[in-house]
Formats: C-alpha cells, structure tokens, sequence
C-alpha cells in the first residue's frame, strides 16, 4: 500500500507527543502494537480500567525510553503458526556460550526442541534456555548482552 | 537527592506508597513485578516495571539474585524492599552493599542480630532495656517460690525444652505454686524428655505498644512517638493508632527513651519499630523486637506527625542525615488504622481472592486511603490478602472514632469478601471505644459472627 510507511511513522510520533502507555491498531491486515513498555507483548493481557483511573504521567515515556534505550518497540506481523521462544525469568540474554565464541543459534537455522538457543545470567549465574519446538529459527528478537524480562519473546520458530 | 533512580522490589499498597514518594522527590522508579502484577497500580505509577519471573513469591519477589540483577540491569542506585518479602533478609542488603546500591534499610549485620529473637534480646540487655523478667533453671518448689516472690505473682512455669504453648502452667499465688509445680516437672519430662523448668512474670492483661524510630546510621536516633496495635488476630495486626492514649504520658516517654536508647546503641540506619508488651496492671513494659523495616502502620505516625517516613528512610539510606532534631517532631491530634483484607471473617478469615466489581472508597476531613487496588482490579491468590488500609485522623480520639465509623459505613466494595465489617463492628464496640482492651481481647470474643449477633442482641 502506498504511503503506509509514512502512516506508520505519523502514529509513532503521535503515539510518542500523546502520553499515553500503549496503542494496538489493526487495518486491513496491518496491526501495529505501540508500547512504552519493551516487554509489553500484543495480546499480553492488559487489564481495561475504568476512565477515571489515572493512568501514568506522559513524562513516564520520555524516561522509560531512556531507561530502556528502547523506544516504542513496533511489532510487525508475525506469522500465526511462529513459536514464540520466551524468557523464563528476568535476567541478561547472550546468543553465544562465551565472548567470543558463534552464537548458539541463527535464523534460518534448524533446530531439535533439544536444542540450546541462548544464555540467561542472573548475577553471574548462566542457564541455558532450550528451543522447546523442532523448526527453524526465524527471527532473534533481542540485541546480546540486552536485559529481558519474564515472558519476553526471544526468538520465533517456524516449526513447518 | 543523592539517589536518582530507584528500585522498588515490592508490590500492592506499599510499592504504591514508595512509588509517589519517589515521584514527589522528583526520583525515576523501576518497579520489579511478577507476571500477574504487570499491570497493577504501581506498575502504571513507575517509571518503568520490570517482569520479574512468574505469579508465585519463590519465583519473583522472593529470588534476591532476580531482583538485584534486576536493580542493576536498570541503572537504578537504590533500592527500597518495602515491607514484607526481602526487606528483612540480610542477604538482600549485602547483595545491594557489594553492588554499589543504596539499600534503603540497615546495614546487613544490623538486621542478623537484630532478626535473632536472642541477639535482639542481648542487644536490649546491653542498653538497658528490660525484656520480660524470668528465671534460669529452676531445680525445686523452694527455688521456685523464691523466683516467684522476686518476680511477683502471677507467674508462669515453661518448660525449658518446650516451646508453642505446651507444659505451660500459670500460678496465680504461692498456694497455687505448691499445688502445681510438681505436675508441671513430670508433664514437662513426660513431654520434651526433659523436667527443667524456667519462670516469667506473667503479664495478665497486654497491650501491644511499639514505638517509631528513625537512625541516621551514626547513632542519631529520633523517635516520633509510639502506636498501640493491641487489636490482633493470632498475632496479626487489624486496628492500629497514634497515640497509644492508654498508656498513661510518663509511661509513653519512658518508652520512647527505651527505644531510642537501644536503637542508637546499635548505631541503627533506616526506619525501625521497637516492639514492647506493655503490662496494664503494673503500668510497665518488656522489650519484645525491633523491626527493621517501614511498617504497615506506619501511616498514623505520619498522620499525627505530619512527616513523611519513606522521605526520610531514602535521606538517611542516601547519607544525607536525618535533617532533623527531637524537637522538631511534634505530636498532634489521633490517627487510627483499619486493615482491609480480602478474607471472609465469617468464614474463619479464608481468603477470599477474585475480582473487584464495585470500588467507591470513602472521602472527607482526615481520611486517608493507602491502597493498589480500584474497581476491576483483580485481587491474585498468590499473596498477602491485604488490599488497602484506611487511616482516618481527628483532633482527639473521639473525633477520629466518629469519622472512622462514618469512612467504614461509606466504603462501598464489592467483589471478595473483606474485613470492613470486622472493622465496623470492632470501631463501634463499647470496649474499644473506651480503650480497655488487651492483645487476647479480639479471639476472646470467640467467632465473628456469633460475636456480633451477642452484641447485637446485647443493644
């Protein structure tokens, strides 16, 4: 379509000026999911509170992006058949198994449920996160050495 | 403000609390919650929430290695652990030390010896304060009669190796001595394995006191007057106020050195309560712990001081002092609090988690409302049952009496069961409108309901 990627960019500089926390817009096939929020997820469950609940300061965002270096993260359409591969825990993800070293995994790869696809450190102590799924590895959503939260998305598998 | 950003590792009324403090201090927040408090009150108050690790405690606010990684990984200085949780576990303000983070409460060391009921007990030796009085070992009935005559009646026998309760026997007079040590020896060896007894001062009719106290770290203490928290249920909290008007003056002040001595021996950094048993017949009081944390109650002592705790708990974490002397803290007027828990008094207290349909809290002169919780919030399972506290202050007792009642019968909450009729039934009883209760007042009452059926019957 022409002139979306324009579109797009006008609601994230609305989305940013209006202080609000999130904004999910879906036309004709396009979703575009914004949040302050770097863990927030489409979907991810967020409770309706009534009108007159006050919500957060519009100054929480220009912080938030600053504590997070992540601004209002765009989630482009995924493939409903993708697995997600989530974060148990809180903690900092590494793709390789040292400094250094290959990462475990990279997309178009295939992988067992078996499989290690990445480290998690929580003050200094590393566990190993699995595939779960058979398939191939489609998308790595988070930068090495990043925080994640948990139930933050990792990677995404095509398990076709 | 040293500290510029500041992680909060708890949840519901008191991360709420902090968060607004902070933000009145013009400090960031980063909130570490777990995934079924993504998004509560707090987590929309807070700069920035973090998800922790799943619903249950052992795996989110419970895992220090979760929460201080998660302090770190955020740029945060500080750290409040609020009540509850972590915010007594040395460990956590370790962690925090070798990490370069201000831990908003006492040194590590200071917490182990004071969370050791023994170390604590000592500490109170060593500055002069009593504990309740008693005995070593006792051998025979002439020992025995010796001790209880010192002490003065009435006593209580416990056995050494006992514990909870059990081969307890209380005499009221010497006959009453001679008639039952013997049986207390052979129960005693019957069942612990052991006949050794020691004696205590018995106290008859208790009133939970505690007094407030702030240290600078550097054996500055400054205490801001006491609170009576004598209405419990099995040891736990319902009703609390500021001042403890049933404690005659000169014994409150006696109190207050008590704890600003022991405290300040201890070189003592953060806000802390001293715990006393306050004995109604002998107008004098024992030394139970020390508390090294903000507490639940702590908002009548802001209400009848005007000051702001959790303000001065991040001073005095942050190195910046106290700021302030004795006598700037003055005490006025009467606070008293009310815990709403979402429990089923009727049905023994069980918790009554679930879904908040209607929420329209109380308004007016002097009432305040300490709370996470709104229409459509749903209470999870997972953790403490309490979802606000309501504090309502006037000039004097009476007065803050009269508008409590009125806030309770306004409180409009629907959804869980709560504790508000508890409270209504409790603020409106005789006996504690007159203040002559004790800590056993409320289980001797027997169940809630047959209680408030009597009471009605009894108008």
């Amino acid at each position: 379509m022409k002139g979306r990627t324009e579109d797009i960019t006008t609601l994230i500089e609305l989305f940013r000026s209006s202080g609000w926390d999130e904004m999910h817009i879906e036309i004709d096939g396009l979703q575009l999911f914004l949040s302050t929020d770097p863990a927030a997820r489409l979907g991810a469950g967020t409770m309706a509170l009534p009108a007159s609940e006050p919500r957060s300061v519009p100054q929480a965002a220009a912080i938030a992006s600053e504590v997070s270096a992540k601004p209002a993260a765009a989630a482009i359409e995924i493939p409903g058949h993708w697995i997600a591969i989530t974060a148990p825990n809180l903690g900092t993800f590494y793709r390789s198994p040292k400094p250094g070293a290959a990462p475990f995994v990279e997309v178009g790869q295939t992988v067992e449920a078996s499989s290690d696809v990445c480290l998690l450190e929580v003050m200094k102590l590393f566990t190993t996160v699995k595939a779960g799924h058979k398939g191939t590895i489609r998308r790595v959503c988070v930068n090495d050495a990043d925080m994640v939260e948990h139930a933050q998305t990792l990677f995404y598998i095509d398990p076709s | 403000m040293a500290i510029k950003r500041l992680f909060v590792a708890n949840r519901g009324e008191i991360a709420v609390r902090i968060l607004r403090t902070a933000k009145a201090l013009g400090i960031e927040t980063v909130l570490g919650v777990s995934a079924a408090d993504r998004d509560s009150m707090g987590a929309q108050m807070a700069t920035r929430a973090v998800v922790l690790g799943p619903a249950p405690s052992a795996k989110s606010y419970l895992d220090v290695n979760l929460v201080v990684h998660a302090a770190k990984a955020t740029g945060c200085d500080a750290l409040h652990p609020g009540y509850g949780f972590l915010s007594e576990k040395p460990i956590l303000s370790k962690m925090c030390a070798e990490e370069g983070i201000i831990f908003v409460g006492p040194r590590a060391e200071t917490i182990e010896s004071l969370g050791d009921k023994l170390g604590g007990r000592a500490m109170a030796r060593a500055a002069g304060v009593q504990t309740v009085p008693g005995t070593d070992h006792i051998a025979t009935l002439q020992d025995a009669k010796a001790a209880a005559r010192e002490l003065g009646y009435p006593v209580v026998m416990k056995a050494s190796a006992g514990g909870g309760g059990r081969g307890m026997f209380k005499a009221i007079d010497e006959a009453a001595l001679d008639a039952s040590f013997d049986r207390a020896s052979r129960e005693a060896l019957a069942a612990f394995g052991d006949s050794r007894l020691y004696m205590e001062r018995f106290v008859e009719r208790a009133r939970h006191v505690e007094v407030q106290i702030v240290g600078d770290g550097e054996g500055k203490v400054i205490h801001f007057g006491e609170r009576d928290c004598t209405v419990q249920r099995r040891y736990q909290k319902l009703i609390e106020e500021a001042p403890a008007s049933a404690v005659p003056a000169d014994t409150r002040r006696r109190l207050h050195e008590a704890a600003v001595r022991l405290t300040s021996h201890a070189r003592y950094r953060n806000a802390g309560t001293v715990e006393f048993l306050y004995d109604v017949d002998r107008d004098d009081f024992y030394f139970i712990e020390v508390n090294s944390r903000i507490q639940v109650e702590h908002p009548v002592t802001e209400e009848t001081t005007g000051l702001d705790l959790i303000a001065l708990q991040l001073r005095v974490a942050a190195g910046e002092g106290l700021g302030l002397e004795q006598h700037d803290v003055r005490v006025a007027g009467h606070a008293i609090e009310i815990r709403v828990n979402a429990e089923d008094p009727a049905r023994d207290y069980a918790p009554s988690p679930g879904r908040i349909t209607e929420w329209s809290a109380p308004t007016g002169p002097g009432v305040r409302l300490d709370t996470h919780a709104c229409a459509g919030y749903l209470v999870p399972p997972f953790y403490d049952s309490m979802i606000g506290k309501l504090i309502v202050s006037g000039a004097d007792r009476a007065q803050a009496l009269d508008r409590l009642k009125a806030a309770i019968d306004s409180f409009r909450l629907t959804g869980p069961k709560t504790t508000l009729p508890l409270a209504a039934f409790i603020v409106s009883h005789p006996d504690f409108r007159d203040n002559r209760i004790t800590t056993r007042w409320l289980e001797d009452l027997g169940p809630f309901e047959s209680a408030r059926s009597s009471a009605h019957g009894a108008h």
